[in-house]
């Protein structure tokens, strides 16, 4: 049996292995490094009090206008003078550990002997985390509010959609191969 | 003597008494995997895969779930970890559902 085609599997007490060829893996460390770029702070505020910017505090309290970085960083509040002001105290932080979620499977990638990946449990975290960004950007430009499944299945090979749905499926069956391996450890 | 009406008392009492008036809704989308709500559920609330299984399927078939209650601080932590984790979580006031 391929490797391959079994995603992550668990390995020992603590510790997850998946075995990734190289594409796969050149695949998965460009995505994590857009995300990474994509949460770096926005830097449309030229005004930033550096004292307040230490303790996450930013000037910034709108939502972001890009549809993605909105669903990456979304409202926590129906309200927009309670949502404004919560992001305010609480955006900055979001980025930051989102970024850390990225940057750990980016690590993990790039440290691969023979293409093989092995995390803990706090790494696993990192890449589910990590991996559902991707996915919830690859979501918005796929519009999967508006589109099923079935009619994401049928774009022609030739449209750029299409990859980008083949990468958001692969990923969701390897998101579902790590979440199988880490549940059925916790029983 | 101050005038207290009767959304003051009620916010006063909820305040000695420990009642909770806050709560943390998490809402349904296309894309995060019914396995990945059921197990987020898990490592950030405690909850057992049974009752994250219940909560994620309330979530997948009415479109959302409350998933906690507490004081709004105490919500507004539960938020910002939720989201850390990438599904939709809002918080509001208990009696505001």
């Amino acid at each position: 049996m391929s490797d391959l085609q079994k995603g992550f599997y668990p390995h020992g007490d603590d510790a997850y292995v998946a075995n990734f060829s190289e594409s796969e893996r050149e695949v998965l460390t460009n995505l994590t490094e857009q995300i990474i770029e994509l949460l770096a702070e926005r830097i449309d505020h030229h005004s930033d009090d550096p004292l307040a910017a230490m303790v996450g505090i930013t000037s910034h309290d709108t939502p972001p206008e890009d549809e993605v970085l909105l669903r990456l960083l979304p409202n926590a509040y129906a309200d927009q003078v309670d949502a404004s002001e919560f992001r305010r105290y609480t955006e900055s932080t979001l980025r930051q550990k989102k970024q850390g979620h990225a940057m750990a499977m980016r690590t993990s990638l790039k440290t691969a002997i023979d293409g093989v990946v092995e995390i803990d449990r706090n790494g696993a975290n990192d890449w589910l985390g990590a991996i559902n960004d991707v996915r919830l950007a690859l979501g918005v430009r796929l519009n999967v509010e508006e589109n099923s499944p079935e009619e994401l299945q049928l774009l022609k090979p030739d449209d750029p959609m299409h990859g980008v749905y083949a990468v958001y499926s692969w990923l969701g069956w390897l998101q579902e191969s790590l979440l199988e391996a880490v549940m059925n450890g916790r029983q | 003597m101050v005038k207290v009406n009767e959304k003051i008392e009620e916010e006063l009492q909820a305040i000695f008494s420990g009642e909770v008036p806050w709560i943390t809704i998490v809402w349904d989308d296309p894309v995060n995997l019914m396995t990945y709500v059921t197990y987020v559920l898990m490592e950030l609330f405690g909850f057992s895969k049974d009752k994250a299984t219940e909560i994620m399927m309330k979530i997948h078939t009415e479109g959302k779930a409350v998933v906690s209650s507490g004081s709004r601080e105490e919500m507004e932590r539960d938020v910002a970890r939720v989201h850390e984790f990438g599904l939709w979580a809002t918080l509001q006031r208990g009696d505001q559902q």
